[in-house]
């Protein structure tokens, strides 16, 4: 039932050993597109089993999903964009999405937008503490823990420590703080996430509240469709469940607060700079960094939230000059101020970025003072519209203000 | 429904950048970041994020084509293969040419050398890359050894001083300049030599060395005297490393510094601060390409490039070197396959000992023991010429005269993509698969060996050119030499002539993303990120110091032809312009040509920008809109050679580098009257 909350586990033997926790949630999907909920579900897989070479698969048939159980967390793949731009936005497809929550944030975005038909859209979020970039996973591991990445078969994050296991069986830990220290470590805007639990999506699904060891998944029901989904899985027997006790419920709100913590003195740390700043300084630092942009596109391409049929900064649609590099400072600017209210911080536009601008730390920064002003948080609520292109009523009928079509 | 993330490599410049196409339904449908390839971590550069449009662009050769009453029109492989098959057969070692490509794979590249050695039995076989990198073979070759690219570019990042002779990083290569920005973000040094004030000076230069053009050796020899005056030189690595020093010192101590000064017109207080800047680095990197190179004294300036670093010990560490930046996927590998007249594969020398070693390596007879002609000589002296994937009607200099040197051809063959400037000239013209349409192997910029995967069908009857050259081989009575049913048969081939491939197969370039990079002698071998590390590839293992003196440039400007004329590229653009003004994205943003005007010059002759500017050389006229900028000194103008319409080689001198046949592309002089 909606509101429920369950640990569960695959009632398959075979899929309980493959997968890493249990197997729940690959059985969960098995059991959609088994009973035809689903016509498909998007996940990620390990191109050719190398974990830090994720990409998105679509299966159709159930067999394939036991192919992509376990995190890759070395793999930032753009789920929210493939689902856009090559499903059609789920326009004629039913489908399931497993994805991190920043995936299912700029999905119900993009819904808002009219870009994605989320009536099509089974969300099964599961819950994140961040990934890594492969290049910095790959030199973190090398450098910092003298592995060969390639060994490597799993690897977890849980309480500040970074755990991997080898394919010889061994495993070895590091602190999370101090890799990130060195400049290795997690993705910067996922240091910066907030929302480790997929409390947007039709269930979440994680380990944490799950004993230390166990193989099991905590899944919290949080929608119509979710419990739909959930509560005809064990009446199939594709799950077993038991009830968490109060414990293992506080010992999971516990890790969720600890982890938001932790992201707000990320923020506080990253965007400190910038509040020592003039409006002039701000400005200076911003234009002097856009001055190595090469115009290739990529944070516009990988940026979920924009979705314009010809894009505002196209060199066809005549509002910036063509074939400059740097951009006149407009093109930047204007991009931000087209997503900056519903940026999610998934961190894609960064990862895009061939001069390596921090754009996800100055779109979120901008990002989290308009959530203040207009309380409006990106990807939580279907029915709250984007304050920088939505007038209240309230806005409306203020004297000075005067709209006109 | 199958949507599938195949991987590819950009089938642009030289850096080998991943990319992921979308591909459904046996269609190319997007493309999106490869995140894991080491050298790009899943960015790119405008042209890389739109690789593939110009796969499907309009007016792609489907068929071969066949001139008859002066017009080309369609006929079946056969009929163009037989008629081919003929003609060639009247064609001597002498009257016959073939140019190939940086765009080929390895495995195009070694059968097209293959057919002109053992079926044409001529030496006349050449690429583009003599037109920018040849200077490299000949500078770097008594200098060091090998004209190749010393540090893995990832390395790059690694390096405390950059020094960037000639190439404007920025707008040619973009990944590597993410890597000069983070070693710029850890407090390294970048210099910049270019006359123009180019993006890369403005915005990665620390140092901007604003020379007159051509006149790099007067720059580059004031730098070694101040080295040396200032006791920077690295005296371990000298003693222990070089031969020469001795030479350079007196001829450097030879030098009068101000007259230095006066011929580049660079301050002598600049060169002394990146001459210490460079010499007191920890780890020098030096970047160089066509500023370098296109130039009548190009294998000069590469020499003396490469004496400053060994006088400042940056050599044989990851990070270091002076290592040329080639502009074409396969600029390396073509000329590792030997596309040059006076190279076999593996860059053995052509003579009568190394032809007997190919005699028996591919069990013939005869094979030719003289050097070929280059090239722009090529193109005057033949009388057949197959001309595959090059485009010389754009890219050769002096082009009205390469004109009248095609149209006074008895045959020419052009195999490529598009009906290029050079296809439409030709009596026959074939149609090649390219990049994801077929399979085969490049080497890239640092010696990189990535294979590329078949994703897509070629369009309509196009083959490989691998293919069609079997086919006129086998038509010529050579099926033996040639029974290739596949590029990976051509590849164990090249695993057996040339040693620095032996140790690479198909199989290992499945599994190591980012390819392998050669050295590779042998299957268990990782490959050779840095080159040098013990010695030199002289016969002594040592570095030459190189004396040079400064020679001006072959035509200076003078009262009917005022101003310097310099040549160069757009990033938005690629080389002739074949494939990026079929990608609308990339032609939007640059969709004409121009002539960068100083704003002295555009006053003192009543130019604005926009306005239609008549362009003249000796050799040519063309119209170009101006472009009133101080990114040009005055007395010099600028022209992008992308351009169909406005084609800059019109005005371009021929005249070549003695050593190595390099036309001076960067300097020759024009005038310039404004258009009514």
């Amino acid at each position: 039932m909606n509101g429920d909350m369950v640990l569960a586990w695959s009632s398959d033997e075979e899929v309980r050993e493959k997968a890493e926790c249990g197997g729940a949630v690959t059985s969960l999907l098995r059991f959609a597109l088994e009973t035809d909920s689903v016509d498909a579900v998007l996940a990620t897989k390990a191109r050719d089993g190398n974990r830090y070479d994720g990409v998105p698969v679509l299966i159709t048939d159930p067999q394939e999903l036991i192919g992509t159980a376990g995190a890759l967390h070395a793999s930032p793949v753009n789920l929210a964009r493939f689902l856009k731009e090559y499903l059609d936005g789920a326009a004629d497809l039913r489908i399931a999405v497993v994805c991190k929550p920043c995936d299912a944030k700029a999905i119900i975005e993009l819904s808002k937008r009219e870009q994605i038909n989320l009536d099509n859209v089974l969300l099964v979020g599961l819950n994140c503490t961040g990934t890594f970039s492969p290049a910095t996973a790959r030199k973190m591991l090398q450098e910092e823990l003298g592995l060969d990445p390639d060994d490597v078969v799993r690897e977890d994050i849980e309480d500040g420590t970074l755990t991997v296991w080898l394919r010889d069986g061994s495993e070895t830990e590091a602190d999370l703080a101090e890799l990130e220290r060195k400049g290795v470590g997690r993705r910067e805007n996922c240091r910066r996430c907030e929302t480790n639990i997929p409390t947007m999506a039709d269930v979440a699904c994680g380990k944490w509240g799950v004993e230390h060891g166990r193989k099991a998944t905590f899944i919290e029901i949080l929608s119509e469709q979710g419990s739909t989904l959930v509560d005809g899985a064990i009446k199939a027997g594709s799950i077993l469940v038991e009830q968490p006790d109060n414990a293992a419920v506080e010992r999971r709100m516990a890790k969720a607060q600890a982890a938001t913590e932790l992201a707000q003195s990320w923020q506080e740390r990253d965007f400190a700079p910038f509040k020592g700043l003039s409006l002039e300084q701000r400005f200076a630092y911003w234009t002097s960094q856009f001055s190595q942009c090469i115009k290739c596109f990529g944070c516009r391409d990988a940026c979920p939230i924009c979705y314009c049929q010809v894009c505002w900064l196209e060199a066809e649609r005549g509002y910036v000059q063509g074939g400059e590099i740097p951009p006149d400072v407009m093109w930047p600017m204007v991009r931000i101020a087209h997503v900056m209210d519903s940026c999610v911080n998934c961190g894609q536009c960064q990862d895009a970025c061939s001069m390596d601008l921090p754009l996800s730390r100055l779109i979120f920064m901008l990002n989290r003072e308009i959530a203040g002003v207009f309380k409006y948080e990106p990807g939580m609520d279907l029915s709250a519209r984007p304050p920088c292109t939505t007038v209240t009523d309230e806005e409306a009928s203020i004297d000075a203000v005067s709209i006109s079509f | 429904m199958e949507i599938e993330y195949k991987p590819a490599i950009c089938p642009y410049c030289s850096c080998g950048c991943g990319i992921y196409l979308v591909v459904k339904d046996g269609q190319i449908i997007g493309q999106e970041p490869w995140k894991d390839h080491p050298v790009n971590e899943g960015r790119n550069c405008p042209k890389g994020k739109n690789a593939y449009e110009f796969l499907y662009a309009e007016d792609r050769l489907k068929t071969p084509l066949v001139r008859k009453n002066g017009v080309l029109g369609e006929a079946s492989w056969e009929e163009a293969l037989d008629l081919i098959t003929t003609r060639f057969k009247e064609a001597t070692p002498e009257t016959f040419g073939l140019l190939a490509s940086g765009k080929n794979t390895n495995e195009d590249a070694y059968v097209l050398q293959k057919f002109a050695r053992v079926v044409m039995s001529t030496n006349n076989v050449e690429y583009c890359g003599r037109l920018c990198h040849s200077p490299s073979a000949a500078g770097l070759g008594p200098t060091v050894g090998s004209g190749v690219m010393e540090t893995s570019e990832i390395d790059i990042e690694r390096a405390d001083c950059i020094f960037l002779a000639g190439v404007n990083l920025k707008e040619t290569f973009p990944l590597m300049t993410m890597r000069v920005l983070r070693a710029k973000g850890k407090g390294a040094k970048v210099i910049v030599m270019d006359p123009r004030e180019t993006v890369t000076a403005r915005y990665l230069g620390d140092i901007h060395l604003r020379l007159k053009p051509g006149t790099d050796v007067a720059v580059l020899n004031a730098m070694m005297s101040i080295i040396l005056s200032e006791g920077l030189e690295d005296k371990e690595f000298i003693a222990s490393r070089t031969a020469g020093i001795e030479e350079l010192r007196q001829h450097l101590s030879s030098l009068d510094l101000k007259e230095m000064e006066e011929i580049s017109g660079v301050p002598l207080e600049k060169i002394g601060e990146a001459a210490i800047a460079y010499a007191s680095a920890k780890t020098g990197c030096v970047l160089y390409d066509q500023g370098l190179n296109q130039h009548t004294t190009g294998s000069d300036n590469v020499k003396a490039l490469a004496s400053l670093a060994l006088l400042a010990g940056h050599y044989g560490r990851p990070g270091t070197g002076v290592n040329p930046t080639r502009g074409q996927i396969n600029g390396e590998g073509t000329g590792d396959m030997g596309c040059l007249n006076v190279f076999y594969p593996g860059f053995k020398r052509v003579s009568e000992d190394v032809a007997k070693i190919f005699e028996e390596a591919w069990g013939v007879d005869n094979l030719p023991t003289k050097p070929g002609l280059p090239y722009t000589v090529m193109l005057q002296k033949v009388k057949f010429l197959y001309v595959v994937g090059t485009n010389p009607m754009m890219a050769a200099p002096d082009v009205n005269n390469v004109r009248k040197a095609l149209q006074d051809l008895d045959f020419l063959v052009v195999q490529d993509i598009f009906p290029t400037e050079t296809a439409q000239l030709a009596d026959v013209v074939l149609p090649a698969a390219t990049w994801v349409e077929r399979e085969g192997t490049h080497a890239w910029v640092d010696r990189r060996v990535q294979k590329i995967d078949q994703v897509i069908a070629p369009p309509g009857e196009a083959k490989p050119d691998w293919w069609v050259v079997c086919q006129l081989a086998e038509r010529m009575g050579y099926k033996e030499t040639f029974n290739f049913a596949s590029a990976q048969e051509i590849f164990e081939e090249i695993r057996r002539c040339v040693p620095q491939y032996a140790g690479i197969t198909y199989e290992r370039l499945s599994q190591t993303t980012g390819g392998i990079q050669w050295p590779c002698p042998t299957e268990d071998h990782p490959g050779t990120p840095t080159m040098f590390v013990q010695k030199f590839n002289t016969p002594d293992g040592l570095g030459h110091f190189q004396v040079i003196d400064y020679k001006p440039p072959a035509e200076l400007p003078d009262e009917e032809y005022p101003y310097v004329l310099t040549t160069g590229r757009s990033i938005f653009h690629y080389h002739t312009g074949t494939m990026t003004r079929r990608t609308p994205k990339l032609n939007d943003e640059v969709p004409r040509g121009f002539v960068q005007i100083s704003p002295a010059d555009a006053a003192g002759e009543g130019i604005k920008t926009g306005d239609m500017v008549t362009l003249s050389s000796r050799r040519g006229s063309i119209g170009v809109p101006a472009q009133v900028t101080a990114d040009v000194p005055p007395g010099v103008l600028f022209v992008p050679f992308h351009f169909s319409e406005a084609c800059a080689n019109v005005l371009t001198n021929h005249a070549l580098d003695p050593a190595c046949k390099m036309p001076e592309y960067k300097v020759c002089a024009a005038k310039m009257e404004v258009q009514q």
